[in-house]
Parts: C-alpha cells; sequence; structure tokens
C-alpha cells in the first residue's frame, strides 16, 4: 500500500485499521505520525465538549423571560389582578362592559375568559403625561362612583390601579403612534387595552357593599 | 429567582421542572434554562466563533424550545432534544449569512483554506502536546464549513449519518469534510507552535 493509497482511504477509516493499513503505518512515519496527530486531535476535542465552562451572559435568560412572557408562556399564577380595559365610548355605565367587550373584539382579543394571569403588564411603562382624556376619565369616575357605593374602602385601590392602567395605556399608544409597524408595541396596547376592560368587569361584578 | 427558590428548583427532578413549564411555571424554564444553557452556549460558541452571535443564538434555541415544551413526550432526553434543537438554529443561521455549512466535495476550498498534506518534515508530532486553548484557538481560525462539521463530530459526538440527516449532505461528504477539517487544524496547530518556537 503506498502513502497515496492511504491517505485515499483515511478519511473512511473508523476504529481498527485493516491488516494492509497496519502494515504500511508500521512501514512509513510521515502516515503513522500524521494518524497520531489526527487522534489526538480528535481526543483533544472530545475533551473540550466535556470541559464545557463558558456561559453566556446573564441578560440572557432575561431576554427569554421577557419574550415568554409576552407570548404567554409563562403565566404568573402570583401576580394581582391588575386589569386594563378597552377603551370605553359610552358615557352611561349600562354599556360600558359592552363597549369594552366591543372594543376589544376590535381589536381581536379574548375578553373575560382569559385566565386573569395572562392580563398582567410585564413592563411598566412610567408616563410622563398624567392627564386621561375626557371620556375615559368620565367613564373611570362613574365606575369609581359604582365601586364607591357598592365597597367603599376598594374606592382609592381602584382609583390607584385605573391611574396606573391609563398611564400604561397612554405610553402604549404613544409607542403605537410612533412606530404603527412596531409588533411589540401593539402587544403592549392590547394587552393594556384587555387589563383595562377587565379591571372593570372585576369592579362591576364585585357584590354589593360589604359590611 | 431567590436563591431559596433556586435550592427547591434544583431539588426537583428534570421531568417534573419539565411538567411545570409546560404549564408556564417560570421559575421551572429558568430552572431548565440554567441547568442546560452551557453546553448549548459552548455548542453555538464553538460553531460561530464569535461571542454576540452565540448568545443571540442561545436565546433564540431556548425560545424555540421552551416554544415546542408543550410537544416533548420524553421519547428521547431532553438534553438530546434541546441540543439537536441548538444545531439546526446555529446551523439555519449559518444558512442565512451564505456561509457554507458543508463544503462541497471537491470545491469551494480556495488556495488558502485547503489543508496542505504536506508539512515540514521536521515539524514534531501533535501528538501530547495539543492543549485545549490551543485547539480552541485554531478551530476558530477553520472555515465555517469545516468547523461545523468538526464541531459537531468530533466536540459534540454525532456521528456521521445523523451529521448527513442535519446539514443535508451525504455521509460520505462528512466524513471527507471531516478529514479535511482535521488537516487543516493539523495544519494551525503546527503553525502556531512554529511561530511560538521562533519568538524570543
Amino acid at each position: 500500500m503506498t502513502c497515496e493509497e492511504f491517505e485515499r482511504v483515511l478519511p473512511e477509516i473508523e476504529g481498527a485499521h485493516s491488516a494492509e493499513q497496519e502494515s504500511h503505518l508500521h512501514s512509513c512515519s510521515v502516515c503513522s505520525e500524521l494518524v497520531d496527530d489526527l487522534n489526538a486531535i480528535a481526543l483533544q476535542a472530545r475533551l473540550l465538549r466535556d470541559s464545557e465552562n463558558e456561559e453566556p451572559a446573564p441578560g440572557i435568560w432575561n431576554s427569554i423571560e421577557i419574550a415568554l412572557r409576552q407570548e404567554g408562556l409563562i403565566r404568573d399564577l402570583t401576580s394581582a389582578p391588575y386589569l386594563v380595559p378597552a377603551r370605553p365610548r359610552p358615557r352611561r355605565l349600562a354599556w360600558l362592559i359592552p363597549a369594552g367587550a366591543l372594543l376589544l373584539l376590535t381589536f381581536g382579543l379574548v375578553q373575560h375568559e382569559r385566565p386573569r394571569s395572562e392580563l398582567t403588564p410585564q413592563v411598566p411603562i412610567a408616563s410622563t403625561n398624567p392627564e386621561p382624556t375626557d371620556a375615559a376619565n368620565s367613564d373611570d369616575q362613574q365606575l369609581l362612583e359604582v365601586v364607591s357605593a357598592r365597597s367603599p374602602a376598594m374606592r382609592a385601590s381602584y382609583a390607584a390601579s385605573l391611574r396606573d392602567v391609563n398611564s400604561y395605556i397612554r405610553d402604549a399608544e404613544q409607542s403605537v403612534k410612533t412606530d404603527p409597524n412596531d409588533v411589540q408595541a401593539q402587544q403592549y396596547l392590547m394587552s393594556a387595552y384587555e387589563q383595562k376592560s377587565m379591571l372593570y368587569q372585576i369592579a362591576l361584578d364585585r357584590p354589593l357593599q360589604q359590611q | 429567582m431567590t436563591d431559596a427558590r433556586k435550592s427547591q428548583a434544583k431539588k426537583l427532578s428534570e421531568s417534573e421542572l419539565i411538567e411545570r413549564a409546560k404549564q408556564g411555571d417560570a421559575e421551572a424554564f429558568e430552572a431548565l434554562y440554567h441547568l442546560h444553557k452551557r453546553r448549548v452556549y459552548s455548542l453555538c460558541l464553538r460553531m460561530t466563533a464569535n461571542t454576540a452571535a452565540a448568545e443571540d443564538l442561545t436565546q433564540e434555541a431556548f425560545l424555540q424550545l421552551f416554544r415546542k415544551i408543550a410537544t416533548f413526550r420524553g421519547e428521547s432526553a431532553f438534553s438530546t432534544w434541546l441540543h439537536r434543537m441548538a444545531v439546526n438554529v446555529v446551523l439555519m443561521q449559518l444558512r442565512k449569512k451564505g456561509l457554507p455549512v458543508v463544503p462541497l466535495e471537491d470545491t469551494i476550498d480556495t488556495e488558502e483554506e485547503a489543508p496542505k498534506k504536506e508539512l515540514g518534515a521536521l515539524d514534531p508530532s501533535l501528538a501530547g502536546s495539543i492543549d485545549r486553548l490551543q485547539l480552541l484557538r485554531a478551530v476558530e481560525d477553520l472555515p465555517p464549513g469545516y468547523r461545523s462539521i468538526f464541531v459537531l463530530h468530533d466536540v459534540e459526538g454525532y456521528e456521521h449519518n445523523e451529521i448527513a440527516e442535519i446539514v443535508g449532505c451525504s455521509v460520505g461528504n462528512s466524513k471527507s469534510q471531516l478529514h479535511k477539517a482535521r488537516l487543516k487544524l493539523r495544519e494551525l496547530l503546527k503553525t502556531s507552535r512554529a511561530e511560538k518556537a521562533r519568538k524570543p
């Protein structure tokens, strides 16, 4: 067997050599050294896997978690039912829920069948403009009056929730306005509307005033 | 995740973590990530030789895994499933960039890339003298196509028939390219050693 013949079959050799190949290796130091070198490389390569100690940057998990939460794959069962509605348009209280439902349907959202835990906004956004629109403000005021009538102790809590969720809506709306093609901003906005809708539903579904 | 919860998560078996992750448990997802992140990241790093790319691909591999975790039935080991997904993510990225995943037989090799079979007659053997760092650097210098095959076979332990299926080549091509990758590494390691020896 010549060196050329040996090198031609070398890629196919896995494990033991044939008698002819062994014979050539015994008689040819160049091919013998080549085989030794290639085996040493393969052996060291296998040790690389066993000594894996490189770690990705700590922020990688944070990015993964955010994405999973946005996609609804993480369901945070301990979070409070912090809910945002679609922006209710009608002035009369009786129209609040169906109006919210109509708006949610318009945006293709699933309403109250969705678990509350899926609607928690994961990215709190600070707003620089605390003032709601007149229509929304009026509806929110009506809601707070209902809550006061039913459960006065809860008014402050609902008022705080409404302030925060309205701020969230405004920020999300601004983001969408800035870049209408921003899918993430659209998702935030949808989530914001949905949460406000659920907040309204919870408030209006509450039992009569507790003693 | 707090230390107490990390400790609790560790006590759960991997199969329990998987079941919890299927229910949307955030801590289960995180525990699974920490269990497997090094293996996935190392694979991505070796195949791309680029830290930033490896981190992006690690993130993408885990996202794809977690999106599909509901479909995991346990027929194969979870780590195997994850590993295969990471390999596919990396190869897809290489293809997107137009980089050769596997060089075609007898083509593409430029004069610079082709391994030289004839090295200096006085070059000492590499056996017993390759260290981990030298090899890592040499692997980084391999052309992408050679690097993929070498990492998959010699580092990660995939068989040629598996590599052929993953990258879409023949078993013969996989063997041939692995051989060329090893020859190229041999050349790089010997050159590096010779340069070191020349330095005062």
